[in-house]
């Protein structure tokens, strides 16, 4: 306990008196805030170097060239998935402009067909070459009954809700 | 005064708090067995009805934290009891954005095939986030209880305007994270029947459970304070008789 002297005044009022003794612990943890906020908005900032693209804006839009290293939004196109080798290959569209890409493993997640994807890479001579795939959910949500819809009527229906 | 031997219940936080338990199990009921799975997600849907009702809660709770910050910096009568809920208010928050944040992160691993990823709405929830760490570690700097007041309530009404950014980042930025199914204006809800009644069961009761936590926590922190100044009376009355004694 501090028994140091100090001036009294509203000091015994309780409501408004606290010790006066400057903490270390708080004052490190802001400090630590502080940091990991501008390492947060930095890694935000270089990770949005690569430019999002939809598939259309391929060639079109200023940053989405061929050859630069990009974020591609696009649907797998239905019938298109193949996996040889250990690579992943699919088509991926969007406002009836397809690219094919490749993707060396498994993409995980809920990848499948019909489903929306983010592919980051680069496009090479009609090829995206991709090395990160993120699936991409909507929100809808849609129940699935096992009494009502048998397997191949829920990939139907997984379908029509990604391609809205 | 002894802090141990004070209750922060009351028969209305007892009344509350089993309300609150009585909707958990049935929360838990309708999220793990009586709704169905998604189409596309399966059973990892579920984790929906705890990951959006704790980003709801934190911003209740961040909210709640500015008013009652601003109540206090307007008012006439400057009551530390509204400080001691805008601090409390923020503990909870604090709790349920790191609650959003894990349930999200698993969420994104079974859905997006990872954890993370340096999206808008990720991003700025982890800002959200270390920006209340901010505030809770400021509001322990120490110096009066008004000077901890004063300068975290006007931490509070800065803070709390990152919450637009967070909540329409999605909208801002082309993100990874989907827009907001049931808080979009202009489209339909598209949730299917069960599923999104049990999202709104989450959201009563996680709201109730925040209101409980927030009636005890500032219950508790008046405590916290009280013996802070009974110990500093204490010091002082102990040096006046020193001072008698020569």
């Amino acid at each position: 306990m501090d028994l140091s002297p100090r001036s009294t005044g509203d000091s015994t009022s309780g409501q408004g008196a606290t010790p006066v003794r400057r903490r270390w612990l708080p004052m490190v943890i802001v400090a630590i805030a502080i940091v990991a906020g501008g390492v947060v908005v930095t890694r935000f900032l270089t990770s949005a170097i690569d430019y999002y693209c939809n598939v259309d804006e391929i060639g079109v839009r200023s940053g989405c060239d061929e050859g630069r290293r990009i974020r591609v939004q696009g649907v797998v196109v239905e019938g298109s998935l193949a996996k040889e080798n250990g690579a992943t290959t699919f088509d991926l569209s969007f406002h009836d402009k397809t690219v094919q890409v490749r993707y060396e493993g498994d993409p995980g997640g809920v990848f499948q067909e019909c489903i929306p994807v983010v592919a980051h890479g680069r496009l090479q001579d009609d090829l995206f070459a991709s090395d990160r795939i993120e699936v991409k959910h909507s929100n809808e949500y849609v129940e699935k009954n096992d009494t009502r819809m048998k397997e191949s009527d829920e990939e139907a229906a997984a379908c029509s809700v990604q391609q809205g | 005064m002894s802090a141990t031997s004070t209750p922060t219940g009351t028969r209305a936080t007892r009344a509350l708090g089993f309300a609150t338990l009585a909707l958990t199990v049935w929360l838990i009921a309708f999220g793990l067995f009586v709704s169905a799975e998604d189409v596309v997600q399966g059973s990892t849907v579920r984790i929906m009805y705890v990951h959006v009702p704790s980003i709801w809660v934190a911003y209740v709770a961040f909210v709640l934290t500015a008013v009652v910050s601003a109540v206090y910096l307007s008012g006439k009568n400057r009551s530390l009891a509204w400080d001691r809920v805008a601090g409390a208010s923020a503990e909870i928050g604090v709790l349920f954005v790191a609650i959003s944040l894990i349930t999200g992160s698993l969420w994104g691993r079974l859905t997006w095939g990872t954890y993370w990823v340096w999206d808008a709405r990720l991003t700025s929830t982890a800002f959200l986030f270390i920006t209340y760490i901010g505030y809770l570690a400021v509001r322990g700097l120490g110096g009066t209880f008004r000077q901890r007041a004063r300068r975290s309530a006007v931490l509070a009404l800065l803070a709390v305007l990152e919450i637009p950014l967070v909540h329409f980042s999605v909208v801002i930025w082309r993100s990874l994270h989907q827009e907001s199914t049931v808080a979009n204006s202009g489209t339909d809800v598209e949730l299917d029947g069960l599923m999104l009644f049990t999202l709104f069961l989450g959201i009563v009761t996680f709201t109730m459970l925040f209101v409980w936590m927030v009636l005890h926590r500032q219950r508790g922190l008046a405590l916290q304070d009280a013996v802070d100044a009974h110990g500093l009376d204490v010091a002082i009355e102990q040096r006046r008789q020193e001072a008698e004694v020569r």
